[in-house]
């Protein structure tokens, strides 16, 4: 038997690698994502004040720092039965906003726009962003923009650029000036228009490349999201919907019960665990989440324009969840027009200028284990982000658990890799097109494997054929560089 | 057209992730910049010519300030493949990969500013090797002790005469 090995092994942490097991025929038996996840920063926030957590928590991740800086913070409100007054969960919504804006616009013009508008086959010296901005420059400044678009919402509502000290315990720390609020306003038409731009790009290969749409990774999974009462689309509150392969309702429950439906399945080849629900046990209740899993969950956008790309997004598959991982990309668009419509619709709610931002009675409910504890959760551009913190009677946490999206994706992003390796590869031969396309199967998921350190040198991406005797016959790498 | 920017970046609270930070400490100190400075903070050296920023990653729309610049120097931790213990090597605009994750290299950095402002800087690359990356805003004692080399370096290439643009 032979085996590819793709692995960009040199991270710090959190790393991942491939392998594609051939056969003697060149056929693949069976491929492989194996992550090492690191879970050390649990450990570290023991003992540690769990006011601290929203300022603690974005240390994990430089890719989404404020995804974990607000659901530490909404952890944090529960964990002290202290809920923010509205103005402020406004006020860390539109934050929020920011985060998916600057996160899904990198993804899909820095990351996903060179295969969708180049080729996954074209030459890689020119399929990247450079290539693009050769192509189109103005698409380029237009993608430059939109990310500074959310970038700015984030520094003015934050303070700083780096680990921002703005949700705390009961609200968050500074009120919103008009002058912010109107600089704010004055971008949203320039990032819808930037979107729209991408929607349209999106649409047109979708059009040219249906066989591979068709083709690349599509498999049946539940999927788990966050949705509004009404079941509308939601990324920073709202309880949590699960929905099975065929589109069935299968549970919607509280996020802080979330441990009475997700269990965690272990696989010997990977160090990260397998999220799955529950009842349906491993594997048949295997589940997506983040932007096409949200777009399947939720019945429709509440604000107009996203509302029209959803339904035009759920008439791909009449009626069925759309299964296609390439489809992640398309989903990724319609949720940045969610975000920027969110960010009219709450710029536009008088309690953004209010200054009522801060509930200061926090007190600890402590159960008959002597502990108290607190969840806090939200769509975090991948995916729901769940924070569990358990906290003694003086407010020291004594035990914490972050499930972040990536680890929801697992299993599917193994399944893509294997579906995407048996679809494409007939033979022992690996092209670098083979590679871009395994490549682009986890691509797909954007997952966070890298989290919170880049130091140069590091991120080989490396394909070894073995023969049956474990030799290598060939090898392909690509290095990150620096 | 400013001179000359030291944009160091990285995880501050990730031990030697973070050591561009500790060397722009030092930099600034070098420069008679009083005072802590903090991660965030963009300086202007007394002799009105030099900046220094510190970043959690680079992102595209640094191209647009790396543009306004006649030269750059890139402060940064190493590892993997990288054996040296201190790094100083000339970069220039190319795109290189970064296949998984959300933030871009420096010669990309530049080649997006030439391409999409008309100059990138001359630049360089200053790094150290990292040894231990867990949760701590301290550098490992090793790296901790390339801190003043790496520094006098930087100072070093401050001391040439600036390129003209061009």
């Amino acid at each position: 038997m032979q085996k590819i090995t793709i692995d960009p092994v040199t991270r710090i942490e959190g790393h991942a690698k491939v392998t594609i097991r051939l056969n003697d025929a060149g056929q693949v038996e069976h491929a492989y994502l194996h992550i090492n996840e690191f879970r050390g920063f649990e450990k570290f926030c023991e003992g540690r004040p769990y006011i601290e957590m929203p300022q603690i928590t974005p240390r994990i991740c430089g890719i989404c720092p404020v995804s974990h800086h607000l659901a530490a913070a909404k952890a944090s409100d529960d964990l002290a039965n202290c809920p923010p007054p509205r103005p402020a969960s406004l006020l860390r919504e539109l934050m929020h906003m920011g985060q998916i804006i600057q996160s899904h616009g990198m993804h899909f013009f820095e990351l996903a726009g060179p295969d969708l508008l180049l080729g996954f086959d074209a030459d890689p010296a020119t399929r990247n962003v450079l290539g693009l901005l050769q192509r189109d420059p103005s698409l380029a400044l237009k993608a430059i923009n939109l990310r500074k678009f959310g970038q700015c919402i984030i520094e003015t509502l934050g303070g700083r650029r780096i680990h921002p000290t703005f949700a705390v315990t009961g609200g968050v720390n500074k009120v919103l000036r008009p002058a912010e609020r109107e600089a704010m306003l004055s971008g949203v038409a320039q990032a819808i228009a930037a979107v729209q731009t991408g929607l349209g790009i999106m649409r047109a290969w979708a059009e040219r490349n249906r066989w591979d749409i068709d083709h690349f990774a599509v498999f049946p999974t539940g999927y788990l999201a966050m949705v509004t009462p009404d079941n509308g689309l939601a990324l920073y509150d709202g309880q949590l919907r699960l929905i099975g392969a065929h589109g069935q309702d299968l549970e919607r429950f509280d996020g802080s019960a979330y441990l009475d439906y997700i269990s965690e399945h272990v696989e010997n080849w990977s160090y990260l665990k397998f999220p799955y629900y529950k009842k349906l046990g491993w594997p048949g209740g295997v589940y997506r989440v983040g932007p096409l899993g949200r777009l399947n969950v939720a019945s429709h956008a509440d604000t107009p324009l996203a509302d029209a790309e959803l339904r035009a997004f759920k008439a791909l598959s009449a009626g069925h969840p759309v299964e296609n991982t390439l489809h992640y990309h398309y989903a990724r668009l319609i949720e940045i027009l969610f975000a920027i419509e969110r960010v009219q619709v709450l710029l536009d709610d008088p309690d953004i200028l209010s200054s009522d931002i801060l509930n200061t009675r926090q007190s600890l409910t402590v159960g008959d284990d002597g502990l108290a504890q607190g969840v806090g959760l939200l769509e975090a551009p991948r995916g729901t982000l769940i924070h569990h913190y358990w906290a003694t009677e003086d407010g020291k946490l004594a035990r914490v658990n972050l499930i972040v999206a990536t680890g929801h994706n697992n299993w599917a992003m193994s399944e893509a890799v294997d579906s995407v390796a048996k679809t494409y590869i007939t033979g022992p031969e690996i092209r670098e097109g083979l590679l871009n396309r395994v490549e682009a199967a986890v691509r797909a998921y954007d997952p966070c494997l890298s989290c919170s350190t880049h130091a140069l040198g590091q991120m080989p991406i490396m394909i070894e054929v073995l023969n049956p005797a474990g030799q290598v016959v060939q090898s392909l790498r690509r290095d990150g560089g620096g | 057209m400013r001179d000359s920017l030291i944009l160091g970046y990285g995880n501050v609270d990730r031990m030697d992730d973070g050591v561009a930070w500790h060397v722009l400490i030092a930099l600034a100190a070098a420069r008679g910049v009083a005072g802590v400075i903090a991660p965030d903070d963009f300086l202007e050296f007394p002799d009105g010519q030099t900046d220094c920023q510190f970043v959690l990653q680079l992102t595209p729309e640094l191209a647009e300030r790396l543009a306004g610049y006649r030269r750059v120097c890139f402060v940064d931790a190493h590892t993997g493949n990288l054996p040296e213990a201190i790094r100083l090597e000339r970069v220039t605009p190319a795109y290189t990969n970064s296949p998984f994750t959300h933030h871009l290299t420096p010669a990309t950095c530049l080649a997006l500013a030439q391409a999409l402002y008309g100059h990138a800087p001359r630049a360089v690359v200053a790094s150290v090797r990292g040894e231990a990356f867990g949760f701590a805003q301290e550098l490992s004692p090793g790296v901790a002790a390339r801190v003043p080399e790496m520094t006098a370096k930087i100072l070093a290439w401050l001391a040439v005469a600036v390129p003209a643009v061009g």
